[in-house]
């Protein structure tokens, strides 16, 4: 009877033993998610106070742009849901720490995988075009399938510099708007390569703008195509060949329709010094060796005098990220920058800017100082922005007059082009205002230069020459 | 505004939440959940909260009418005139334009298309609004005597604008009295990280690839590229749509609701009629319960009733004939499975039942992608070549290993590898320790990376929103 009571008392025993320990397991449970939910409301609660209190930032310097302001308020702006939107975008887009957060973003998504051979890729397939005419046909000119330069980030917001060459200007280019970039890049051994769709079609709508040119301002007047090639011409590897057009056989294919217009030869130029820095790694630019180079084919079919390398004043920086992170986002870009590198010329030179609208005029500097410049926008030492028409006139005496009608391609042929030309005149086709014929002919020049480069030539700048010659 | 976004998580969520927590009467609760949810739907419809308002009050007298002539004529009436309303409202606002092109290209006619912005998630909360007085009229729910209670129940914002269609009757009794329990809490937070994670780690990021393929102009994309880019779209749509709906599920369950499951993995299907019982759960059964009643075929021509289910389907997607191509296409499979009769469909072997499923899936996703008519049919040559395009390209090689983490994380978290972890450790106490503690750790990185990623959203809204 006792054993039996017994075996009841201790069989009571583990059961009791077992509850507490299952009460005991539950209660550690229980504690674990009072933990988890804690930490995970104040996660929220420690964020959402930091973005409410601390300071926004305003522009970013990465993107070169000002951030969404807060939206001013009227009544039609609220009915149509504008106004809210515009508080969610400011609250969205001026997060405190916005531009190291935006680092964080691009190494979380350079660990969603792997490169493949060293190369990654970035924004929308181009469509390349890989009919060429046989005969000259007239393009249509509302045909988008031709536009290769799709992006993804295009930003309506203005740009931002440091430094301008008046207070004036307040726009400098963004090249996603501007059409010289295209958002497919490739990047390969930690440089961005553009990938080149191409069009025959706008090619040959270049041609005849550029031979219209001609035409109008007559055979006192020397006029050059440089349509300018970038990277992806010399250093997209021989694998991946089949994701770009190809520059060569476009620039080749305007030169064709060139007519009484002499072609500037600056794929050659530029291959002969594939080896050097020609090209920034992290920049849709080229380089201003690069630019030397190409306007050192330019001066000899233009048969003026043309500066040694050695009479200029070399400046190098460090620490240079260019457009191509901005747009490509990618880590290896962010984390390996390359050196910036500007040539001063020597010799003696005034320069002086107007408006685009040739109503207003200003001294100015035609090379800024780094110093004052964000280093993604080192490329804006040259002339400060891309917008105004500017005039330099130099220490040279030989007669000639020079205008150079481009995109920010040609901002870096000009300082290389001071100990050439008498007087030099800059326009920008994008910008241009006023008609481009009489402003040249009043100006008196002797010779005019095109320069662009592939993406604007046969992209959706085509048209803005047309523009300006006849607006 | 879209619960992916910095401003709703770290703004409107919890002062919302804060000001919830600290009332302590239902009748507060509500009155603060009406007025959170108006002012999140009127943020991004300042005009259209008033239509919603309308809405509902139309439908709670017409409720009320139903409960004062229940047997009679009246009950009939009310619920026929207020189905006739709600369609008309959705008509007007959704597919007005639609129709109107329609018959301007049938009859050669030149009407004016009138330009209707699709109010955001009119879809959704008409069908909530259908199912309420569709029930009280067949006696499943009471009708509800106070209106504000029925607006909180149509307004409730995390269910408004993208689902889950929520029936009244899974939360007729949580307006009148719910609480918040710690499990609530626990999983309710648990389950909005993970759709948050699910939206913008996996879905942002994988619509990103799709857009790099299909952006542009598509027929240079090649045969491989095609198939790979739509087989990235349906994991794409899949995590933004079971995230929206996770979130919204989590969402409610931190005020006390507890919505029904909306997507039960629908990859792992054996079949297209089993994807579609897994699929957007809360529509499939709505039209199964609502529309399949209605006897316009009569009862012996069930086929005639499925077609009608998928045409709607279709259409509900959106104004526009690729959605309905795309409900009928599903359509036809099905009917194809009825004829063949689940006996003979068993006797096929998994795996090639499998390969069926996935691609009758996969290229219905295609159709849903391309609204343009004349890009969809560049899509189907494009599948099999017929574009002049190559067969394959360094594009897919190079995009795949760029992302082959996030692929494989899309590709396992489609199936229920989440859940076998959590079942298989709550068999070892251990284990279940272990799981709650790195819970814990999944949680709050989850939530920091999607936050930091939200910094860089230019790719964002929700794809149910335009429906």
């Amino acid at each position: 009877m006792e054993q039996q009571n017994d075996n009841f008392n201790i069989d009571i025993e583990i059961k009791r033993k077992k509850i507490r320990k299952r009460k005991k397991r539950w209660l550690r449970l229980r504690l674990f998610k009072i933990i988890n939910v804690v930490s995970c409301a104040m996660v929220f609660l420690v964020i959402a106070v930091c973005m409410i209190l601390m300071k926004r930032p305003e522009i970013s310097e990465i993107e070169n742009r000002t951030l969404a302001k807060w939206p001013e308020f009227s009544f039609k702006d609220y009915f149509s849901g504008k106004y809210t939107a515009g508080i969610e975008n400011h609250y969205n887009d001026t997060v405190p720490g916005r531009e190291n957060f935006k680092d964080m973003v691009a190494s979380i998504r350079g660990c969603f995988g792997v490169k493949s051979d060293e190369a990654k890729i970035h924004g929308t397939i181009i469509k390349k075009d890989n009919k060429k005419p046989e005969n000259k046909v007239i393009p249509s000119e509302t045909d988008e399938s031709t536009d290769n330069t799709q992006h993804t980030q295009e930003s309506t917001e203005k740009p931002v510099t440091k430094e301008q060459p008046t207070e004036k200007k307040d726009n400098w280019d963004d090249p996603a708007v501007e059409g010289e970039i295209s958002n497919n890049i490739l990047v390969y051994k930690n440089r961005g390569i553009m990938l080149y769709g191409g069009s025959y079609e706008n090619g040959e709508t270049y041609a005849d703008s550029v031979n219209a040119f001609k035409n109008d301002l007559g055979d006192d007047v020397n006029v050059y195509s440089m349509v300018c090639p970038t990277p992806v011409s010399y250093y997209l590897p021989e694998k991946y060949s089949d994701l770009s057009g190809s520059e060569k056989d476009n620039i080749k294919h305007i030169n064709s329709f060139l007519s009484g217009v002499i072609p500037v030869d600056a794929y050659s130029a530029l291959m002969n010094h594939k080896n050097e820095d020609i090209f920034t790694r992290t920049d849709h630019h080229w380089s201003q060796l690069g630019a030397y180079y190409a306007a050192e084919q330019f001066a000899k079919a233009a048969d003026v005098p043309f500066a040694e390398l050695s009479s200029y004043e070399k400046e190098k920086r460090s620490g240079y990220v260019g457009t191509l992170y901005g747009y490509s986002g990618d880590a290896d870009l962010k984390n390996n920058p390359e050196d910036f590198v500007c040539y001063r010329p020597k010799n003696k030179y005034e320069t002086e800017y107007f408006s685009t609208d040739l109503s207003e005029q200003w001294e100015g500097s035609l090379m800024m100082d780094l110093d004052r410049l964000d280093p993604v926008s080192w490329y804006l030492v040259f002339m400060g922005s891309d917008t105004q028409v500017a005039h330099i006139k130099t220490d040279v005496n030989n007669g000639r007059k020079l205008a150079v009608i481009k995109d920010s391609y040609g901002n870096a042929l000009i300082p290389c082009l001071t100990g050439s030309f008498e007087e030099i005149y800059v326009i920008d086709m994008r910008y241009f205002e006023a008609n481009a014929v009489s402003y040249l002919q009043e100006c008196g020049i002797t010779d005019l230069l095109f320069a662009m480069n592939t993406f604007s030539a046969t992209g959706s700048n085509y048209e803005c020459l047309e523009t300006i010659r006849t607006q | 505004m879209v619960f992916s976004s910095l401003f709703f998580l770290y703004f409107f969520l919890p002062v919302c939440v804060i000001f919830y927590a600290a009332s302590k009467k239902i009748q507060t609760r509500n009155f603060i959940l009406i007025a959170f949810s108006l002012f999140f739907y009127a943020w991004g419809e300042p005009l259209c909260v008033y239509m919603l308002i309308i809405s509902t009050a139309v439908n709670y007298l017409l409720g009320l009418i139903i409960e004062v002539n229940r047997g009679r004529f009246g009950a009939k009436a009310a619920v026929f005139s207020a189905v006739a309303f709600n369609i008309a409202v959705l008509g007007i606002f959704k597919y007005s334009g639609f129709i109107v092109e329609n018959i301007n290209s049938i009859f050669g006619l030149h009407l004016d298309v009138p330009d209707i912005k699709l109010p955001i998630g009119i879809s959704f909360y008409t069908f909530q609004i259908i199912s309420y007085i569709v029930d009280c009229y067949w006696e499943k729910v009471e009708v509800q005597k106070s209106f504000s209670k029925l607006l909180m129940y149509v307004s409730l914002f995390p269910q408004l604008v993208a689902g889950p269609i929520v029936r009244y009757s899974s939360i007729e009794s949580e307006i009148n009295s719910r609480r918040t329990t710690l499990d609530d809490l626990y999983a309710g937070i648990s389950r909005m990280i993970i759709g948050l994670a699910k939206k913008v780690i996996i879905s942002n990021n994988l619509s990103m690839i799709v857009d790099s393929f299909f952006g542009s102009d598509i027929k240079g994309i090649s045969v491989v590229g095609t198939w790979y880019a739509v087989i990235i779209y349906a994991m794409q749509i899949y995590f933004d749509f079971s995230g929206y709906s996770d979130m919204a599920i989590g969402l409610g369950r931190i005020f006390g609701f507890h919505f029904d499951e909306n997507f039960n993995y629908p990859f792992i299907c054996k079949d297209v009629s089993e994807f579609w019982q897994r699929w957007h759960i809360s529509l499939s059964t709505f039209f199964r319960d609502y529309l399949l009643y209605i006897p316009i075929f009569g009862r012996r021509r069930k086929y005639g009733g499925l077609f009608l289910v998928w045409f709607c389907t279709g259409l509900w997607h959106g104004a526009s004939w690729n959605y309905v191509i795309w409900g009928l296409y599903f359509g036809v499979f099905i009917f194809l499975e009825q004829l063949m009769g689940k006996k003979r469909m068993r006797k096929i072997p998994v795996a090639v039942r499998h390969i069926y499923n996935k691609i009758v899936i996969i290229i219905g996703f295609g159709i849903f992608y391309f609204e343009d008519m004349g890009r969809l049919g560049d899509f189907f040559k494009n599948l099999i070549g017929l574009n002049g395009n190559s067969f394959a390209d360094a594009y897919v090689s190079i995009s795949f290993s760029n992302n082959v983490f996030l692929i494989t994380a899309a590709v396992l978290f489609c199936f229920p590898a989440a859940k076998l972890i959590n079942t298989l450790s709550a068999k070892h106490p251990a284990a279940a320790y272990i799981a709650s503690v790195s819970k814990i750790a999944v949680n709050i990185s989850l939530l920091l990376v999607s936050s930091i990623l939200l910094v860089d959203a230019t790719n964002n809204p929700f794809l149910y929103f335009r429906f």
